[in-house]
């Protein structure tokens, strides 16, 4: 009789073994599909060879457009012999450098005469010719004899090539007055030289390759995600789709290691994807014989291609994890499709980025996700990436990667996922039948995901009332602030019927609690003031003197309202309205879902990143001291369990720095602002640190017994 | 004989059995670990203690049950759709974490020892699936990965199961190409892998045909003698009758009823299992009944 289950291998030895084994099964499952095989194989045999067709059929084109035929139509066949006669003459006297070498050797010339009936306009209105060329004949042509001619030279509106020929013609016409009249000159004078010569050198300039070869590593790095989205939705929704995740679930396996071993093969696929696709390239590439016109004269190296397939691997690494990420909460094939869209178009997007010209890897677009790998991969392809930036670039692509599989592998086989009425992206849609206290962490995100970019677009029409009256600016940024903050939440919340008080936590917190909320309104707003100095300090985003005049107007224009209007306006209005939605509504959605300290960090950073964007632009140099002050209201918040705390601290705290900067030239005649106008006295400084230190002691103290 | 209250306040403590009840090893054993003695409460290998889920403030799935069983019992876990069965397993499970209450298994507590829980069960259901480009040998081995057993010992239970659930004319043909029947004996194959002292049996013969059926019969009577302790969910009230050595009811997430099936009867006044839940649930509508 059996009472114990057979006894499982030592912990120690057994990890290893058993998520390789576990990746095993993944891998079996994922490359006996034929789906994920055509993906693998097929595409990069047909894709390649197709766009190798295609690029040469582009640079046969290149060439062409570099020595275009152009059509050069005439009234009469005398005068097609005689431009004919003309484009000979200057052809000889360029060789043998009697003229300037001035002309444009790779024009290739083509003489039509007009049919009858038919006008020159009329021809090159028709597309039957480039450039028209009438007439007047008088007397032949001859090497010395100034004879009267007049040329009328008719081109296509708005044709490049047309203006090209133009602008042969006439410079071979001006060569052939030259040379005549300098032959004249020279039969009384034989010493005599033009006084001026002229030559043109063209030269390729430094790094340019082919235009082609920007769309490469799009190419290469979609293709390569091609690969893995398969697998990545099979192995993760389904599971769910055909009823395995339960029986999945139940093994006495942590989620991560079932994760990673879905990573592990989600990535080794990508990575086949990858490097099928790299051998499908470098094999089209060298048969159409296009290494030259892709890559320049060192061509496709094995070493362009290794680091190549090393860009590859990150990339990899960061997709497959995103990609897990994403199809977590799937729970069948086509919701994970329907994720999967957005991610590829995010994919593409930043692929065209790296087009520009202006966009280079540097310290700041190394760290940016997607766009640092493309413009890494761009680089070596053009073999000008810095080790670096490069290392930059892969560190953070691999930092992202583990911050989407922790995502992965909470979301995985999480028990919503096990259930099916819960948890649904539906359940955002359809309106609820009963009410709730407060809202769940993913219609707080739904919520923000929609308040953002109306936000922007919304700071940006402020921006467009820069004629109307600083009453009229105060009022909308006034109205636009509470609709925002408190109407689109509010109405949210109805729609959602959640409960209004505890969804934007609005409660009566202890009496203790307020002079500490009181000194830290009044405390704070000095650090924070240096810490925007110091951000700017550091380069990342310099005040331009135009923004310096703009805010010197801004200040101006306040004191044509009274203080209170502009304190109202843009203190307390934006502070107890914010807070309605940051340490209200935001707060209690995470909160629902996660620990007090992750719901302060995530609407400190939510904070942090709504104060970045200004009317008109962006302030980035304002993200760490807002999100800074946002942690600090959030902690306020959480102690207190109350947004009504943090509404009065933060009202107080914009209205004291309204006060100051409208005080500002009374201040400065109390030599309190100093000389260095962007810096505070440091008896500031140290004043604002002692009254947060002792603010939030005292907050502490008060709510110790307490704990929200 | 005792039934337990309706209000289901006193579940912790099991009903005394009759002595003249007795009629097996099995049912002495029973009452022994029904005595209050702290030592022969260790018989009990699965013990339910208040076990609540509350999905949120107006839907509770299950309401403070609590049971026992022993090992070598056959526990039936039946109700409507709907009554928290599906719910209780998952929570034993430790796929749910419950509102309150805790569970046993052996000496565990899913609450604090999720994955030695999970070492201990093994779950056959009738909704789950196999992958379908492995092969049944692919997914016991995988699945004796998964419970962290050695390659030998895989490869033995592979075989002993093989002969057993008699897979071995499909054991290297891949899934996707097996038959409901054959599906349900290779997931069977699949939960005994680890050979797990309880097993959870959720809508075992769902889909299966009488001869199928039968087979899930056999290898539980086999289970029973071997001594695992077995929860069977289940609205075959006939199947379950056969099957199962107590019985509890369960009904919006409440242990309504639990006993033998003498028990049962003495308590409803019903012969049947139908007669006695449609008793329990009273006049309720077509679609609320058991199928």
């Amino acid at each position: 009789m059996t009472q114990t289950a057979e006894k499982p291998c030592r912990e120690s030895d057994s990890v290893s073994r058993q998520i390789f084994h576990l990746t095993r099964k993944e891998l079996r499952e994922t490359l006996r599909d034929r789906r994920t095989i055509i993906t693998l194989l097929a595409m990069p045999l047909l894709l390649y060879p197709l766009l190798g067709l295609g690029f040469r059929y582009m640079a046969v084109l290149n060439a062409r457009a570099e020595t275009p035929h152009v059509r050069l139509a005439f009234e009469s066949e005398d005068e097609a012999l005689w431009v004919k006669h003309v484009l000979e003459t200057t052809d000889a006297l360029r060789e043998s450098s009697e003229i300037d070498d001035i002309t444009d050797a790779r024009l290739e010339f083509d003489f039509l005469v007009a049919e009858d009936g038919m006008t020159l306009p009329e021809s090159l209105a028709g597309g039957y010719a480039e450039l028209g060329i009438r007439i007047s004949m008088t007397e032949p042509i001859t090497r010395t004899g100034p004879r009267g001619r007049s040329v009328e030279l008719i081109q296509v509106a708005g044709s490049s090539i047309s203006q090209r020929a133009s602008d042969e013609m006439e410079r071979r016409l001006a060569a052939i007055n030259v040379i005549t009249l300098s032959d004249i000159v020279k039969d009384t004078y034989p010493e005599f030289n033009l006084p001026v010569t002229r030559k043109i050198e063209t030269v390729e300039p430094v790094g340019k390759t082919s235009a082609i070869l920007g769309l490469l590593p799009l190419v290469l790095l979609l293709m390569t995600v091609t690969g893995g989205v398969y697998p990545a939705i099979d192995l993760t929704a389904g599971e769910r789709e055909r009823n395995t995740l339960e029986t999945l679930m139940a093994l006495p396996v942590p989620h991560i290691r079932l994760l990673f071993a879905k990573y592990f093969a989600v990535i080794t696929v990508t990575m086949l994807t990858g490097l099928m696709n790299l051998l499908a390239m470098s094999v089209t590439v060298y048969s159409l014989q296009l290494e030259g016109t892709l890559f320049g004269e060192n061509g496709l190296t094995g070493l362009v291609l290794l680091k190549l397939f090393l860009v590859l691997v990150a990339f990899a690494i960061f997709f497959s994890a995103a990609l897990l990420a994403l199809t977590s909460s799937a729970r069948s094939f086509k919701e994970a499709q329907a994720y999967l869209i957005p991610l590829l178009l995010l994919a593409i997007a930043p692929g065209f980025v790296i087009l520009l010209p202006d966009w280079e890897l540097t310290r700041m677009t190394a760290i940016v996700p997607i766009i640092n790998v493309l413009m890494l991969a761009r680089d070596l392809f053009q073999g000008t990436a810095s080790p670096l930036l490069a290392l930059a670039a892969v560190g953070t692509t691999l930092l992202y990667s583990s911050l989407f599989l922790f995502i992965a592998a909470r979301i995985f086989g999480a028990d919503a996922m096990l259930i099916g009425s819960r948890g649904q992206w539906r359940d955002l849609i359809d309106r609820p039948t009963e009410f709730a206290r407060t809202p769940t962490a993913a219609a707080a995100g739904c919520l923000l995901a929609c308040l953002f970019p109306v936000y922007f677009v919304s700071s940006g029409f402020l921006q467009r009332m820069a004629d109307a009256s600083i009453a009229q600016r105060l009022t909308a940024s006034a109205l636009l602030t509470i609709a925002l903050f408190v109407g689109i939440p509010l109405l949210f919340a109805i729609w959602r019927r959640l409960r209004v008080l505890s969804t934007f936590r609005i409660a009566n917190p202890a009496s203790s609690v307020w002079p500490g909320v009181i000194l830290l309104g009044l405390a704070t707003w000095p650090c924070i003031f240096e810490l925007v100095v110091l951000v700017e300090s550091t380069g990342l985003q310099k005040l331009t003197e135009q923004n310096m005049d703009r805010i010197q107007a801004l200040l101006d224009a306040w004191r044509q309202v009274p203080i209170w209007v502009v304190v109202v306006a843009l203190g307390i209005v934006p502070g107890v309205c914010e807070e309605f939605f940051f340490r209200g509504f935001l707060f209690s959605g995470l909160r629902s879902r996660t620990n007090g300290l992750l719901t302060v960090l995530g609407t400190a950073i939510t904070f942090g990143l709504f104060h970045v964007v200004l009317a008109g632009g962006a302030a980035p140099e304002r993200l760490i001291p807002s999100t800074l002050m946002g942690l600090l209201l959030g902690w306020v918040s959480l102690r207190t369990g109350s947004m009504v705390t943090t509404a009065i601290m933060h009202g107080i705290h914009n209205s004291t720095l309204l006060i100051m900067a409208h005080k500002r030239d009374e201040l400065a005649n109390w030599t309190v602002t100093a000389a260095e106008q962007s810096h505070l006295p440091t008896t500031w400084i140290i004043a604002s640190a002692i009254g947060i230190v002792v603010g939030v002691s005292w907050i502490w103290l008060t709510t110790r017994k307490s704990p929200t | 004989m005792n039934l337990l209250p309706s209000d289901n306040r006193d579940r912790n403590k099991p009903p005394l059995t009759d002595s003249a009840t007795i009629t097996s090893v099995r049912d002495i054993r029973q009452s022994v670990c029904y005595s209050e003695s702290p030592f022969l409460r260790e018989c009990h290998m699965i013990h339910v203690q208040k076990l609540t889920k509350r999905y949120s403030p107006t839907k509770l799935a299950v309401d403070e049950l609590s049971f026992s069983v022993t090992s070598g019992e056959v526990y039936g876990l039946l109700g409507p759709n709907g009554a928290g069965k599906t719910t209780t397993l998952r929570m034993l499970l430790g796929l749910l974490p419950p509102t309150s209450g805790d569970a046993r298994i052996e000496e565990h507590s899913i609450m604090n020892a999720p994955v030695e829980i999970k070492r201990r069960i093994g779950l056959v259901s009738a909704s789950a699936g196999l992958y379908q480009w492995l092969t049944p040998r692919e997914v016991l081995e995988y699945f004796g990965w998964g419970y962290g057993l050695k390659p030998d010992v895989i490869r033995r239970r592979t075989k002993e199961l093989t002969d057993v659930m008699q897979i071995g004319d499909y054991l290297d043909q891949r899934c996707a190409t097996l038959s409901t029947g054959q599906t349900q004996r290779v997931n069977l194959a699949r939960a005994l892998i680890h050979d797990p002292p309880v097993v959870l049996l959720d809508e075992p013969t769902r889909g299966l045909d009488v001869l199928g059926a039968q087979v899930i019969f056999d290898y539980a009577a086999r289970l029973r003698q071997d001594g695992k302790a077995i929860i069977v969910c289940t609205h075959k009230l006939e199947e379950a009758e056969r099957l199962c050595d107590r019985f509890g009811l369960l009904h919006r997430g409440r242990l309504q009823q639990e006993g033998t099936i003498e028990e049962l009867r003495a308590a409803t006044g019903e012969e049947s299992l139908v007669e006695m839940f449609l008793k329990m649930i009273g006049p309720v509508k077509t679609e609320e009944r058991i199928a």
